[in-house]
């Protein structure tokens, strides 16, 4: 799966190259960790499907972001190349400790509730119930010293 | 029209409610709960959806104020270094809860002898020892026994595995020479009583889907109901009505349907935790109780006591799996528990050593501070930290101050219009010392656990869990509101069981003891039925 927008009813074309080069910027993949791209998996299902009152401040965004980036450089943000971008973000983020939070934030609960993430880092896909989990019951015989050391409490009678 | 009159009207169905309504069920009076939340459906949990990681965020978040579900009332807390945290609904606090399930200790019920501090309780560790045993079993609680931090005691099943990083921490621990002990859990690990043992989904904070942490919905509710007690939902109880005597005569209430009820009652048992109870106490003025009921010692609502709270984080180089496993209940050191004259403050802390954080919540959390990078690096910089970090709670005990408390908001009110509370709360000096050495002691800890990094958060606003001290019991009438059984020193038939009655907090998680007492008050007011109120 790349770059598919099953059901992009709300991002303009322009505004959806600009995301997609965001979110490739935040989370590129990482073929030998089996990693996707953040662009990669379907961003804006999961908006719409978890997190659809977040999609205003998204838009805002991206208008400022391609804004910011016309008035400094002469082109919006979609249309710079990718080093441009790149550069162009690690500047604005120097500056505005905000700067596209709201996408940054989505951005991460998304990839790292995806299922294909999840299972590249070792873990279940999906919810947790009724699978669960294994954890190790760990060794009590590390306890011997704190047995042996004897009660440590203040007896009252 | 009045309903009919039941023998005891308990207000509130969370976790004291609960347990003291099963030991008064075996005398068949006839008992009636009133709550003002639903029964939860765990179906419904985060834990069986996809998106769990976020879903604390509303609607099972842990501050009233921000849940805002219909079945809550505000909280006004601008003058308050700690907010409050709790759940409306049919199991009260612990459908949240972690069920870390550790006993208050002897030395907690005599702070003023032992330390000149606090008050004394007019029972002590020994009064509850087989209540807390009963509770135990009723619950369904795992543990390790032998634990030298306390006296002896069992728990009915076994403890909940402490995993990679408990071994990795009690290593750490042995290094330093101090205590670390499994944590007793409100947890079933094996099954138990005809529920499904633990299966480490992870966020027992958002409600646990198996049913196997020992909310009391899940563990005494449906026994209770079957033993005959009636429970009413969305039930908003208003007021506790007085007749000329001074005793109490049932309450006033909103139903389901926002209608105005009255139901009567000859004995009347008040569950609405440390702040819920003493803002319904205050709003049930009358002639003979102009300052609300059972108030005549000025007591009610004061004293309110919270855990001052801190957290320091570590993380490991070697993968631990941490962020499996129950969240809140692992492992715990007490080696700063009892008062030491070489500290510069009395009594101690526990050092609650919890699980690691969720994939979502490391992300955001390393990647908004900086230490995971955008682009390439992030990969390699969110495995430093995924499954490889150990929390310490910092749980100090609070003392008792009468200039902390719950009192009445003068303009705030609750979706019926009734007046809300008004939080009014200073951590203290002792604590603030107190604070400072246990974020001390939890990061020498993970440093000789062999953490590459440790972040001291310290104090944290957001963990008001514990809510306590309000309606505090005693001997005298003057500095007391209700006697070393439960019972109101003013109102004769009036009884409080849940966490207001505390009268010192210990530096633990209260809820085991809390269940213990309503257990004893439940069985003094058994022991005592022919002459219950003289
Ligand atoms: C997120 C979280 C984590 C926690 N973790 C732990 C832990 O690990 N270990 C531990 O020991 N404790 C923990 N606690 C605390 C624990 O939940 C409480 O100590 C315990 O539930 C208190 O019991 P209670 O009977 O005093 O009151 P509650 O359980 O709070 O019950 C009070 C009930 O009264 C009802 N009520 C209030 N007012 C009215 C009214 N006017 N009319 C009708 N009904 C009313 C409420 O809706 C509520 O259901 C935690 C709490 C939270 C919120």
């Amino acid at each position: 799966m790349s770059n598919i927008i099953a059901s992009n009813i709300f991002l303009s074309e322009n505004e959806n190259r600009t995301l997609m080069a965001l979110l490739e910027l935040i989370i590129p993949a990482d073929i030998d960790r089996g990693m996707p791209s953040a662009a990669d998996l379907d961003f804006v299902r999961y908006l719409e499907e978890f997190a659809s009152k977040e999609i205003p401040a998204i838009k805002n965004e991206l208008e400022i972001l391609n804004n910011t980036a016309e008035e400094e450089t002469g082109n919006p943000f979609f249309k710079l190349g990718n080093e441009e971008q790149r550069e162009f973000c690690n500047q604005q983020r120097e500056t505005n400790r905000r700067f596209v939070r709201t996408i940054l934030v989505q951005t991460l609960n998304c990839y790292y509730q995806d299922d294909k993430v999840l299972t590249a880092l070792g873990r279940k896909s999906g919810a947790p119930f009724p699978e669960g989990n294994e954890v190790l019951q760990g060794d009590l015989t590390l306890l011997d010293p704190v047995r042996k050391r004897g009660n440590i409490y203040r007896k009252w009678e | 029209m009045a309903d009919d009159i039941v023998d005891v009207l308990i207000i509130g169905a969370g976790a004291s409610s609960a347990a003291a309504a099963w030991s008064l069920s075996d005398t068949r009076m006839r008992i009636l709960c009133l709550e003002q939340g639903d029964w939860m459906n765990p179906a419904d949990y985060p834990s069986t959806k996809k998106n769990w990681q976020v879903l604390r965020d509303n609607e099972y978040n842990q501050s009233p104020n921000i849940r805002c579900r219909d079945t809550d009332y505000p909280i006004n807390e601008d003058e308050s270094d700690i907010s409050v945290a709790n759940f409306n609904g049919v199991g009260g606090g612990t459908i949240l809860y972690s069920g870390h399930f550790p006993r208050l200790k002897p030395s907690d019920f005599k702070t003023k002898s032992l330390d000149g501090v606090g008050a004394d309780w007019p029972i002590d560790y020994r009064t509850l020892e087989s209540y807390f045993a009963q509770n135990d079993r009723n619950m369904g609680v795992s543990g390790l026994p032998g634990d030298p931090a306390g006296p002896y005691h069992e728990s009915p099943l076994p403890p909940v595995p402490i995993g990679k990083m408990g071994e990795v921490m009690g290593k750490g621990l042995n290094k330093l020479g101090w205590h670390w002990w499994p944590s007793d859990a409100a947890i079933i690990t094996e099954n138990y009583e005809g529920r499904e043992k633990c299966i480490n989904l992870g966020p027992c904070n958002f409600g646990c889907a198996q049913g196997a942490k020992s909310s009391v919905d899940i563990s005494y509710w449906p026994i209770n109901q079957r033993l005959g007690v009636e429970l009413k939902t969305r039930c908003r109880v208003r007021e506790i009505t007085v007749n000329k005597n001074g005793m109490a005569t049932g309450a006033i209430y909103f139903d389901e349907n926002g209608v105005e009820k009255f139901q009567r009652a000859e004995v009347v048992i008040m569950a609405c935790n440390g702040v819920g109870t003493p803002r319904l106490l205050l709003n049930s003025k009358s002639t003979q109780f102009p300052n609300g009921l059972a108030n005549h010692s000025g007591l009610v609502g004061k004293n309110l006591m919270f855990h001052p709270w801190g957290f320091v984080e570590g993380f490991f180089n070697e993968p631990l799996e941490s962020d499996l496993g129950p969240m809140g209940s692992c492992m715990l050191s007490q080696e700063f528990y009892e008062t030491d004259p070489k500290l510069d403050f009395v009594r101690g802390y526990t050092l609650q050593i919890t699980r690691g954080k969720s994939p979502v919540t490391i992300a955001l959390q390393h990647t908004l501070k900086g230490d995971i990078p955008w682009g390439l690096e992030h990969h390699k910089n969110f495995e430093r930290y995924m499954g490889r970090s150990v929390n310490i709670n910092v749980v100090c005990e609070d003392l008792p101050e009468e200039s902390n408390m719950v009192s009445l908001d003068p303009e705030l009110t609750d979706s019926h219009g009734i007046p809300a509370p008004k939080i009014n709360y200073h951590v203290s000096e002792n604590s603030n010392r107190m604070m400072q050495h246990g974020v001390k002691s939890a990061i020498q800890a993970l440093e000789a656990s062999g953490a590459f990094q440790v972040n001291p958060y310290g104090r944290t606003r957001d963990t008001g869990w514990h809510l306590l001290g309000t309606a505090r019991m005693g001997n005298n009438p003057d500095n007391s509101v209700v006697n070393k059984w439960g019972r109101s020193h003013d109102v004769k038939n009036l009884f409080i069981i849940d966490g207001s009655i505390f009268v010192t907090s210990g530096a633990v998680n209260p809820t085991t003891t809390i269940q213990a007492l309503a257990l004893y008050v439940a069985d003094q007011m058994k022991k005592n039925l022919a002459n219950l109120f003289d």
